[in-house]
């Protein structure tokens, strides 16, 4: 009875462990962006108005997906917030004139398009094949 | 009222095709929301909220363009009607080029809205917030055209610190701040005998510095504003020199939790000259203590109290001091409709009323119910 008790719950381990990995998110940029790790803190910074450059100095241009799981994990993964937290930072910056929106968009293969066609774009999504057209950015701390 | 309804009801008919629109680079967002006051007693922010006042709407449009890599230019228009307050006019809340040549350093010119304390340059964001009215000792609403914004340049930035010490954030600013003639001020000057029929104003400079602490979701900071007014009535005029109005504040987010303070200090001592001439002096305290969290996607609730007190006068009076509980909940239907519901406790009378508003004199305390519903693109 014991050792079935420590199967399931090993197996619920596993179960959760591979859809949290499931639902983690690959961050993708446009080719011409030279870096290939980014900090999570530049992560944030980008992605929240405060920077508008990478690491070594070339401009970056974040683009968003509209809503959605991938959406979501990115945010509490990436940003530490919700989807409304973002939103309302964002308003706040469009509307007191200190910075522009993001370009978001409702598909994953419509954002991936769009990073692989602009030079400095970075997004994410929930998984990339080969021939996207873009790279992939390790995040590290 | 019928215009103002027409307004919001053209406007959320629209929802379905509203999104923030994209053409060429050229972004455009905007918000509309209508409020609404009940109050127990007295007549608050010049409307006759004591039989229930709907005079309450905002109707705003933002045009920008990131017109090259570093470059971003845009506009600002805003109609509004608050009790008395605003009108048919449309304004320009800003209008500015902003050159950032790169993270550390960045030029704004035109017309700014000013970085001061926690909210001062974004209070008019209504969609941005989950509070109706912000914490008015700090940020009163009736006077808020006169702090939003100047005329002149901001220069900005970041100053890394080094990965265990966070970041600074700078602004600093100089220009000419105006009292619009809609605003709270002139009504307050009318109701002394002064009535002004050019805007006043006058030469304004300050910054603010945050820190970005290491600990996520951290922000302490600091800021100074140094404003002379002058102006000219047919029955008299006013003169207050410049004068420095500093605030400290801190502020931590993490996921659905929210915190915030501010202590800010008012001092004013000006000269008004009208059938006769006698100074003005007032030397204003004020501080809040907000929190918040999100209960879930769609709902948000919280609280905080504000109070403000006039030190260069009898502190024991109501109308020297205004103290205010208060009680907020915001429901987003989705990402663009959002309505909100606020209950305030107040005691004191300093803050918000108007003597030809309040003909028979105003109690000492009064409750207050305020909603608003929204639309943002």
């Amino acid at each position: 009875m014991k050792k079935t008790r420590c199967l399931i719950l090993l197996l619920g381990s596993l179960g959760a462990w591979s859809a949290a990995k499931a639902q983690d998110v690959v961050l993708v940029a446009n080719k011409s962006v030279q870096i290939s790790e980014i900090t999570d803190s530049d992560v944030r910074a980008i992605f929240t108005g405060k920077k508008t450059r990478f690491a070594d100095g070339s401009h970056a241009v974040p683009v968003t997906l509209k809503g959605g799981a991938t959406h979501e994990v990115f945010l509490k993964n990436h940003l530490g917030e919700g989807p409304e937290e973002f939103r309302a930072q964002w308003r706040k910056l469009v509307f007191t004139g200190q910075g522009a929106m993001p370009m978001s968009f409702a598909s994953e293969s419509a954002l991936i398009e769009y990073v692989a066609a602009t030079p400095g774009a970075v997004g994410y999504a929930s998984r990339i094949s080969s021939q996207d057209g873009v790279k992939s950015l390790a995040s590290v701390k | 009222m019928s215009r103002r309804v027409c307004l919001f009801v053209l406007v959320c008919s629209c929802a379905g095709s509203l999104h923030a629109q994209d053409i060429a680079g050229i972004a455009v967002h905007g918000f509309v929301s209508q409020g609404f006051l009940f109050s127990s007693n007295n007549n608050y922010l010049s409307m006759k909220s004591s039989d229930g006042s709907p005079q309450w709407t905002d109707a705003v449009v933002d045009i920008s363009d990131p017109i090259a890599e570093k470059l971003l230019v845009g506009i600002q228009l805003r109609m509004y009607q608050l009790g008395q307050f605003g009108g048919s006019n449309v304004q320009v809340d800003w209008a500015s080029g902003d050159y950032r040549v790169n993270d550390h350093f960045g030029i704004r010119a035109g017309k700014v809205k000013t970085v001061w304390g926690l909210f001062n340059d974004s209070q008019d964001v209504d969609p941005a917030f989950l509070w109706i009215l912000l914490p008015q000792g700090s940020y009163s609403i009736d006077h808020k055209s006169f702090y939003l914004a100047h005329i002149g340049g901001d220069v900005y930035g970041e100053i890394p610190l080094g990965k265990r010490a966070g970041t600074l954030h700078y602004d600093g600013y100089a220009g000419q701040a105006t009292v619009d003639l809609n605003d709270g001020y002139i009504k307050q000057f009318a109701d002394i005998g002064l009535l002004f029929t050019n805007s006043l104003g006058g030469k304004t400079y300050g910054g603010d510095l945050r820190w970005e602490t290491p600990l996520s979701g951290l922000t302490i900071g600091s800021s100074a504003d140094v404003q002379a007014v002058d102006g000219t009535a047919p029955t008299g005029s006013i003169h207050v020199p410049p004068t420095l109005t500093p605030s400290m504040y801190a502020e931590f987010s993490r996921g659905k939790i929210y915190l915030a303070g501010e202590y800010d200090r008012i001092p004013i001592s000006a000269t008004v000259i009208g059938s006769s001439v006698f100074p003005f002096i007032e030397d204003g305290r004020s501080w809040f203590a907000m929190g918040s969290y999100r209960l879930s996607k769609k709902v948000q609730v919280g609280s905080y109290y504000s109070h403000y007190v006039n030190k260069a006068a009898d502190t024991t009076q109501p109308a020297n001091y205004s103290k205010d509980w208060v009680v907020s909940g915001r429901y987003d239907f989705n990402a663009y409709f959002y309505c909100k519901v606020e209950g305030h406790f107040l005691h004191g009378t300093a803050l918000g009323y108007y003597t030809s508003t309040n003909p028979n004199g105003l109690a000492p305390t009064s409750k207050m119910l305020a909603a608003k519903i929204g639309f943002s693109f």
